[in-house]
């Protein structure tokens, strides 16, 4: 029996199964060492920011507001959290922490670990931006998609004046004036029957304001991405011999121009995800969100050391991850890429 | 439904007795019809949660919101904030050296589960209080400097047990008896009645601390202690409410503490949102979900003129006023005379009008409006250019002489706007051409704690509780470069300071301080500015309120809201 040679349209599995064992076991191969290669990612994260959160001024018993604290108060908290040893030690300290997964204490909430402070902030944050997420691949390949489709129609310039609107308007301006128009104006226009709530979060309409926020610039940029490589790959002569084959206007979009031109979406794609689910400190602000993109910016300004590590270092391992989960896509999308 | 309205107002006009509103938005129950139980409900903003729910551990005026609902102090602020009232102490002496106060707990006085409240959970407060290994945020120097025994809490050795039980069995607490708690003092100390008034002295139930530790623990631990604050199951205060819910950074639930001595509050739910963003409170005060905001200095005018908000919105005094600290170690702002010339070329009254909206007010003098001691007789920094330049000519010194100096700033647009406008008075009025220096917040901080600035500021004093001590130590010698940036010398005033700090007759102690208020001022030991106020919005529902100037951030009348309650709307 002969193997069958799976086509384009052949999913990984096929794919795979297709290419015998041994690519299975190369692909194992390649994501255990990409994952064995975080390790000194992080390491070296964290290094960097260890210095630079130690040479940036100020302490964190610095008062932002009220009565500053006394010089007898900070050398006890000094004390506390071990602040009074050399740097280098306090380093070393924190990484043989790390390494049994132990991110220490916050400095700004009395007794709360990090890990228990970023297990309460990142399922709302995570909630957001995984929404958001689906929001912007559907919508962001679909109007570039269309819009090049569509090239210089209507369609494609209505298309692509939107996705300019939306993406040179800043977030924050975006989330104010939704409050205004759908909080606001909708409060005085309804009688306070109907309108979205200005701020907090549930799993109700608290969700849409901020979901269209955070979702309206990534799908902006997504759409004129794809847009341009889909009209990149529309001349390709592979398209125009399947069109001339006689398929279908779906299996020709579907089969063969998405399957190329979604490559550098994807590539792109992967970070946008990332970068989401780590949290917008302008959307969780706006929308007073307890997400840990807000708590990330707090620490900063708290000078909350444990917190500011613990943060940095969830938010390089997700982004890693993100980009090892576009790689192995790639493989998915498309076969000529292979793993080495 | 009828019964349950008068035994409210029985109620109101009992602890009328006591509570005389200063200010209050409205009168009795009566004013307007009681809305039911299921209405009576009060979602505030305080801004940002507290770090801890542990009162002892707090330090900012937003922790202050919840810690002071939760926990009782024995002694509480009176309305007019002209001397402190009975709390959970029914009534207190002081032997007649100053030293021994003692406290006489109410009998009746219960924990929110039940559980009658003890002199023992009052010593086993303060000393989870002053525990050098956990360095609460408010102890130094209100605590460690006046109680006897707590002069060392910076020399303790924290990372030895025995030295910190040593150290706390040495404090001047005790209960003789269940209903009885003593302190004894280092030194007299006239201000140490308005001490316990400050919300971080606050009883603790050993139990309850113990059994969330998982067990007794040794006194050098710093992460079990603080465990119970954590959950809002085992947070049991006091206080006339208690947490029933904490959803941490978005708000937490306040409901009644059934056991509470006071009686039942009209208020069945307090809602303490945890929301940053002022844009965001507005709107959400604009669409009913806030019933209490204040007012973005953005939206004032907004407000100002817009015909419904205008009648909702209220402006309160705030305990601080604001000033310039000049660096009298550089010459030759040394000379009282420059600094004077400094402080009498800016127009205050502009700067309350075109910068701050007419919210702050100008103020040439330090204790503020709304507590013992405002006192606006002495105008020596009064506005007067013509006088400011005769000053610098009798000083011997030449504008270019002043040119070298800058105006430390902070990097917000708030500190930026003010302090450009003083720029531009002092070149103006006083010939002169200094530049502003803007330099990130924390860096700003450090340099001051050195000294490495010439002018800097608006700096400001708020009151931790409204007794002038607190506002005079302030200028101390011993707090240069702590809280006293500028390091003026004032001759005589920590003398003066320091005997009326200590002097048991109050009237004797006011003349002191308009002594030492004169000094700074006719020294100008800083330039004053203005007075911080609050412009707020009160939905007009919310009625029986009693706001004084002390009151938390943005959260008004929040020293009696055991008194407020909604009518029907």
């Amino acid at each position: 029996m002969t193997a069958r040679r799976p086509g384009p349209g052949a999913s990984l599995t096929e794919r795979i199964t297709a290419a015998g064992g041994s690519r299975v076991v190369s692909l194992t191969i390649y994501v255990l060492r990409r994952l064995l290669w975080m390790i000194p990612v992080v390491f070296f994260v964290i290094v960097i920011t260890f210095v630079l959160m130690h040479l940036a001024p100020g302490s964190p018993w610095d008062r932002t507001s009220g009565r500053p604290l006394s010089p007898v108060v900070a050398e006890a908290l000094d004390k506390k959290y071990g602040l009074n040893k050399p740097v280098f030690e306090q380093f070393l300290l924190y990484v043989s922490n790390v390494v049994h997964f132990d991110f220490g204490l916050s400095y700004q909430y009395q007794g709360k670990t990090v890990t228990s402070l970023i297990g309460e902030g990142w399922p709302y944050t995570a909630t957001i931006g995984f929404l958001a997420f689906c929001l912007i691949a559907p919508f962001g390949i679909g109007l570039g998609v269309l819009a090049a489709l569509r090239q210089n129609t209507r369609l494609d310039y209505a298309l692509m004046g939107f996705a300019t609107f939306a993406a040179s308007f800043p977030n924050f301006v975006i989330g104010a004036l939704m409050v205004v128009l759908f909080s606001v104006l909708m409060y005085k226009a309804t009688g306070g029957n109907f309108y979205l709530p200005a701020g907090g979060f549930d799993l109700d309409d608290h969700l849409i304001m901020p979901v269209i926020t955070l979702a309206l610039l990534p799908i902006a940029f997504t759409a004129r991405l794809t847009r341009a490589s889909t009209l990149e790959t529309i001349r390709q002569d592979f398209v125009r011999t399947a069109w001339a084959k006689g398929l279908t206007e779906r299996l020709v979009v579907v089969r063969h121009i998405l399957k190329n031109s979604l490559i550098p979406v994807v590539t792109t794609l992967g970070p946008t995800f990332a970068i989401l689910i780590t949290g917008s400190v302008i959307v969780e602000t706006v929308f007073s969100i307890p997400g840990i993109g807000r708590a990330f910016v707090v620490a900063v300004t708290s000078r909350d050391y444990p917190m500011l590590l613990g943060t940095t270092v969830l938010f390089s391992v997700v982004i890693a991850v993100a980009n090892l989960v576009v790689d192995i896509l790639y493989v998915a999308i498309d076969p000529r890429v292979r793993v080495s | 439904m009828h019964g349950r309205t008068s035994i409210r107002a029985v109620t109101l006009a009992m602890t009328g007795l006591f509570v005389v509103s200063a200010c209050s938005a409205g009168g009795g129950p009566s004013q307007g019809t009681l809305a039911p139980p299921e209405k009576q409900i009060l979602n505030v903003n305080d801004g940002t949660e507290p770090n801890s729910y542990d009162p002892t551990q707090q330090t900012y005026t937003y922790e202050a919101g919840v810690g002071r609902e939760v926990f009782e102090t024995l002694l509480k602020p009176n309305a007019q904030l002209t001397d402190v009232q009975p709390a959970a102490a029914e009534k207190f002496d002081i032997s007649s050296d100053g030293l021994t106060y003692t406290f006489h707990l109410r009998s009746n006085a219960q924990w929110s589960d039940g559980k009658p409240v003890t002199a023992s959970d009052w010593v086993y407060g303060f000393k989870h209080l002053l525990n050098p290994a956990l360095g609460a945020g408010y102890v130094d120097p209100f605590f460690d400097t006046t109680i006897a025994g707590g002069a060392d809490y910076g020399n303790v050795d924290v990372s030895s047990a025995s030295a910190i039980d040593n150290y706390l069995n040495g404090l001047g607490l005790s209960a003789p008896d269940d209903h009885t708690f003593v302190i004894r003092l280092a030194h007299p100390a006239a201000f140490f009645k308005w001490v316990v008034t400050l919300w971080v002295a606050a009883p603790i139930r050993k139990d309850i601390v113990e059994q969330a530790a998982g067990g007794p623990f040794p006194s050098n631990d710093t992460t079990k202690p603080v465990q119970w604050a954590n959950n809002a199951s085992t947070i049991v205060g006091n206080g006339p409410y208690k947490i029933s819910e904490i959803v941490s950074k978005d708000h937490a639930t306040l409901v009644p503490n059934t056991h509470y001595w006071g009686g039942a509050p009209h208020l069945q739910k307090i809602v303490e949102w945890f929301i940053a963003d002022a844009n965001t409170a507005y709107a959400k005060y604009l669409t009913g979900d806030l019933d209490q905001l204040t007012v973005p200095l953005t939206n004032v005018d907004v407000v100002r003129t817009d015909p419904k908000l205008s009648k909702e919105a209220q402006i309160f005094p705030r305990l601080s006023t604001f000033y310039m600290a000049i660096n009298a170690q550089r010459p030759p702002l040394d000379n009282p005379k420059v600094r004077m010339a400094f402080a009498k070329s800016i127009d205050r009254d502009k700067l309350a009008k075109q910068v701050q909206h007419g919210i702050q007010q100008a103020i040439m003098s330090y204790i503020p409006k709304g507590m013992p001691g405002y006192d606006t007789s002495d105008t020596a920094q009064s506005y007067d250019p013509a006088a400011a330049k005769k000053l610098l000519q009798d000083a011997g010194v030449n504008p270019a002489q002043l040119n070298k100096f800058t105006l430390l700033t902070r990097n917000t647009t708030r500190n930026k706007t003010i302090n450009q406008f003083l720029v531009d008075q002092w070149n103006n009025n006083l010939g002169l051409n200094l530049q502003l220096e803007v330099v990130d917040s924390k860096t700003v901080t450090s340099r001051i704690r050195k000294g490495q600035f010439d002018i800097y500021g608006p700096d400001g004093w708020g009151a931790d509780y409204p007794d002038q001590q607190d506002w005079f130590d302030v200028f101390f010698k011993g707090s240069c470069h702590t809280l006293n940036w500028g390091c003026p010398i004032l001759p005589g005033y920590d003398d003066l300071v320091t005997k009326a700090d200590s002097e048991l007759d109050q009237s004797q102690r006011n003349k002191d301080y308009a002594t030492a208020q004169r000094m700074l001022i006719d020294q100008a030991g800083v330039a004053f500015l203005y007075q911080d106020y609050e412009y707020d919005l009160i939905k007009p529902y919310v009625k029986g309120l009693t706001i004084t100037p002390d009151d938390d951030q943005s959260l008004p009348g929040n020293f009696f809201w055991h008194d407020a309650y909604i009518v029907q709307h």
